[in-house]
């Protein structure tokens, strides 16, 4: 295996070829088969260096480590020249543009961070949040720009829901995509208002959503059984007026500040009293504001306001619970989240956290037929990776993301890949959020995609990212088993399967470690390995 | 919420062990028909795609948009594509469209838009009024398009599109009715039909198994894993896309990767609808080995969602759009189907005519659409909005056309063409019984 610079960091891939701790280990606060799971929904896929470090710790102070640590970041992605023409002139080298102007080093090291960082539920918590609160590099293009929003994530991940809402109310990168930045307070003589774009998505997307919730997030229903809107348009003009008045902060060197500042991503946005509307405003649950507030006053009134609105908790809970445990939470599952959001300090991301990963339901599903959730693309490849001690710098990971519909930090729009109430196709009482990318096409990519990783001799290292060490699966562990085909497939059922593989699933991993002659071993791990990857039951975590 | 599965058993218990009511025998004059469902997501502005040329009618318009390059959206009247006839211009960039419409075989339907019944603005401003749930909500408004059921308050909403709801009205073949290029939506789910995502690239096919997977054992161990019955309903759902997907690759396969005769029609329109249109065509050309008589298409743009900048950001749209279906009409003509394909236009909703802070608009309603077609009867249909600020259409203040045309009115006239009977036409689109005029007679 070669070592690489990055490589060399991680402990992980120094693990080598342990298959795991002994779980008959006295040690072992917790089965083997539990641990792997709990990885599948709190990680980026269990490796064997994890499963000992969960199974060891027990639960409870594994998700304690897990909230103490921090490791993952953006490196590299300094501040440039927003005009690439002058940052990349003629004769500049031809990876230029890709590692200055697109969002390339940041989806690398995204990859990279999630295959090899320690801080995984940190890191599987901002991917969580970046795909709720989301800000796409269909517009944000610059690294920078797109790293500094995602810092938000991983630095507030076990923080509070307060403080991602006024960072991300002030990011210029959201700023730039849903038009606060620059929105400037009404101007009747030019017939011209306040923007409502941040302010209606922050309400629809990133809050509270179209309909006011119980805590176990079904609708409420008025006296004639009907569901009540949770806001109106006019409370979105009343917000969107809140919101004026703000620019990006001065460029470095720059000669002039004033409203209208040019883009500048290194610094939450300025206000301009001049050009807040200075009018009252309505916001949510019958508040008004006050004329006459300063911009930042008015501001973090507005937050306060939706912030305390009681569908914050199951609205983000129950995405959270989506995003890493499962597509069909029962209401009660989201009720005991929202009582964690609620509970002081209200908004405290830990208490979320802990509550959806500890909870009842999670450890031990009351409806097995309906738990659990398809993989979204990024995990699926991640998973896989990590679970079969894989090892990669993040760079072809990020190509076959995108190919699957799932480029990280850029989906079409600001309603994400996809939404959370897609419905299931085959049956649409229940949500099926990722299968909202899946479809024929890409079932076919996903074939392809895993029939390179599954390949035996990867991809190789791309020359033009420095300290690249490309993406590989070493099956040489699994060719030594397969001349025992019952033992590589009992290995493959624990290692992608936490041991829950169905009687048929092994059945037919057997079946296909034995098609190819037994003088030749990496065929039959091939086969098996490749068979188990495309399989409902791994494709569906459960 | 209602299931699919429960519908569908309500249905069969209607009909007994009969199989569902099939469409309506193909009509005189041809046995093919599609219909091209062009989405523009995010909220075209059809305010400065259809614009009025006659003097008043402009110079309203002109003063609600405001000064272009001091934060207005007016364009220049002497830019616009004028209509012969029909008392509109279109957008520069849609100049190609001009040319079909010249050939009378382009309608544009104004200000059309989701709607539960005809709604006047008195009746929207009165209590209680039945409104579509959500509106200015992006999904809610693109649902109710796709969808053809525009809900308001707590009635159940449909987990199926219009076009799913025709594909559902015969038995599926091995390759489905509905078909897009442009990944999942809701059009094209019906209760029991599914519609199916190609791409526009080469290669539709599992990989994997060996070039040849019929003959490959390892194939044949995935194909009885698929068949599995999966008692868990997230892998349920991912088996049945993945045997749907194989089922139909081989013919599918086949047309995607050929040439296609009309590919010169789109050479240099290198954009995402041109290249997606191209390969519906394709499709068509494929038609007979596909072994299909009515198809139903699904493409698509994004970024219509102009908050700002949008004269800039809407003329790149526009730009990639109107070459492409111009392309795309044209390749109907030489593959000798323009009598038998019809396109049309859909999106979210309209964005306000009045101008909002950072050179663009927001979210709106009632907005207008294009369907063309050699069966098409062109010519402008409905009325133009008056566009006053607060005035007799605008249901705000700055500019939200109150529908005068219903979308399920606009899509019942395309299934009707489509070959969908009179009886049928109300099953897919329950709320068309509200509406006195079913048919807009854009075929005549």
């Amino acid at each position: 295996m070669k070592h690489s610079r990055l490589c060399l960091l991680v402990a992980a891939c120094l693990s080598g070829t342990a298959l795991a701790a002994d779980p008959t280990q006295p040690a072992a606060k917790m089965a083997e088969s539990d641990a792997r799971r709990l990885l599948g929904q709190a990680s980026f896929g269990p490796t064997d260096a994890s499963v000992a470090e969960l199974m060891s710790l027990g639960r409870e102070a594994w998700l304690a480590s897990q909230f103490a640590r921090s490791d993952s970041d953006f490196s590299g992605v300094p501040y440039v020249n927003p005009n690439a023409a002058e940052g990349c002139p003629a004769g500049s080298r031809p990876t230029c543009r890709r590692d200055n102007y697109t969002l390339f080093p940041v989806q690398v090291q995204f990859f990279a961070n999630a295959i090899n960082q320690p801080d995984q539920l940190r890191q599987r918590t901002a991917l969580a949040l970046s795909e709720i609160l989301v800000v796409s590099g269909n517009v944000i293009k610059l690294p920078n720009a797109m790293a500094n929003y995602q810092r938000i994530f991983l630095r507030h991940s076990f923080g509070n829901f307060r403080d991602v809402l006024r960072e991300v109310t002030l990011s210029p990168a959201m700023g730039r995509y849903l038009n606060m930045a620059n929105n400037d307070k009404p101007n009747p003589a030019k017939g011209i208002q306040p923007n409502e774009n941040y302010a209606r998505e922050v309400l629809q997307l990133f809050t509270i959503g179209l309909w006011q919730l119980n805590p176990d997030g079904s609708q409420k229903l008025d006296g004639q059984g009907q569901p009540i809107p949770s806001y109106d348009q006019d409370t979105v003009e009343g917000f969107a007026h809140a919101f004026t008045g703000w620019t990006y902060a001065p460029r470095p060197g720059a000669t002039r500040n004033r409203f209208g500042n040019p883009s500048y991503y290194d610094a939450p946005m300025i206000a301009f009293e001049d050009h807040h509307d200075t009018g009252s405003k309505k916001l949510l649950n019958g508040v008004v504001l006050p004329g006459g507030q300063s911009a930042r006053a008015d501001l973090e009134a507005a937050l306060d306001n939706i912030f305390n609105h009681p569908n914050v908790g199951p609205f983000i809970g129950r995405q959270l619970i989506q995003q890493l445990v499962t597509a069909n939470p029962s209401p009660a599952y989201v009720e005991r989240v929202t009582q964690a959001f609620n509970a002081k300090p209200r908004g405290d991301m830990k208490a979320v956290l802990r509550a959806i990963l500890t909870d009842t339901e999670a450890l031990n599903p009351a409806q097995p037929s309906r738990f659990g959730k398809l993989r979204e693309p990024i995990v699926q490849l991640t998973h896989l990776l990590r679970a079969l001690g894989g090892s990669s710098d993040g760079v072809w990971l990020r190509a076959q993301a995108a190919a699957l519909g799932q480029p990280v930090y850029s989906p079409a729009t600001v309603f994400n890949f996809f939404p959370p109430d897609y419905d299931l196709p085959d049956n649409p009482s229940l949500d099926g959020p990722a299968f909202g990318v899946f479809n024929a096409s890409a079932a076919f990519k996903l074939s392809g995609v895993l029939a390179t990783a599954l390949n035996g001799k990867g991809v190789a290292a791309d020359p033009s990212v420095p300290g690249a060490i490309g993406t590989h699966i070493d099956l040489s562990r699994w060719q030594a088993l397969a001349a025992t085909p019952a033992t590589l497939v009992a290995q493959i059922n624990r290692l992608l399967f936490a041991g829950r593989a169905s009687a048929a699933l092994q059945a037919a991993l057997l079946k296909a470690a034995q098609i190819a002659p037994a003088n030749k071993p990496l065929e039959r791990a091939k086969a098996a390995l490749f068979l188990a990857a495309m399989s409902p039951e791994y494709l569906v975590e459960n | 919420m209602l299931t699919r599965r429960h519908l569908l058993s309500h249905a069969a218990a209607l009909a007994g062990a009969s199989a569902l009511p099939s469409l309506a025998a193909p009509l005189a004059g041809g046995d093919y028909r599609a219909l091209v469902c062009v989405f523009l997501y995010g909220g075209n502005d059809g305010n400065n795609m259809v614009i009025p040329m006659d003097a008043s009618g402009y110079a309203a318009y002109a003063r609600a948009r405001g000064t272009a390059g001091a934060g207005g959206l007016t364009l220049p009247q002497s830019s616009l594509a004028p209509l012969n006839g029909g008392g509109v211009g279109l957008h520069p960039a849609l100049t190609p469209l001009a040319d079909v419409w010249n050939q009378g075989h382009l309608a544009v339907q104004a200000n059309v838009g989701p709607l539960v019944k005809p709604l006047t603005k008195a009746e929207f401003n009165a209590a209680n009024a039945l409104v579509p749930s959500n509106l200015f909500s992006h999904d809610d408004q693109q649902n109710q398009w796709q969808r053809g059921q525009s809900f308001g308050g707590n009635a159940a909403t449909s987990p199926t599109g219009w076009g799913g709801r025709i594909a559902d009205l015969q038995p599926a073949g091995v390759v489905p009715m509905a078909l897009s290029v442009s990944g999942n939506n809701v059009f094209m789910n019906g209760m029991a039909a599914q519609g199916l995502a190609v791409g526009t690239g080469n290669g539709f096919a599992i990989r994997g198994f060996g070039g040849n997977p019929s003959t490959n054992p390892l194939y044949a161990l995935y194909q009885s894993l698929l068949q599995q019955p999966y008692a868990n309903a997230e892998e349920h759902a991912a088996a049945s896309v993945l045997k749907q997907a194989i089922s139909a690759s081989n013919a599918l396969n086949a047309a995607l990767t050929s040439g296609g005769s009309v590919a010169g029609l789109f050479n240099g329109l290198n954009s995402g609808i041109a290249q997606q249109l191209l390969t519906v065509a394709k499709l068509i050309e494929a038609r007979a080995s596909l072994g299909v008589t009515r198809q139903l298409f699904f493409v698509s743009m994004g970024g219509f969602d102009t908050h700002n900048d949008q004269l800039n950001q809407q003329n790149q749209l526009f730009s990639e759009l109107g070459p492409a279906l111009k392309a795309f009409y044209d390749a109907t003509q030489q593959l000798g189907v323009a009598q038998a394909v019809t396109t049309f236009t859909a999106s979210d909703f309209a964005r306000t005519l009045q101008p909002a802070s950072g050179g663009g608009s927001d979210h709106a309603w009632g907005n207008h659409h294009f369907v063309l077609g050699g069966a098409v009867k062109g010519g402008l249909y409905g009325r133009m909005p008056q566009l006053v600020l607060g005035g007799p259409d605008d249901m705000s203040e700055e500019g939200r056309w109150l529908p005068t045309t219903s979308v399920d009115q606009m899509s019942a006239t395309l299934a009707s063409w489509f070959g969908v009977g009179a009886a049928d036409l109300n099953t897919v689109f329950p709320h068309l019984s509200n509406f006195a005029v079913k048919n807009l007679r854009y075929f005549g």
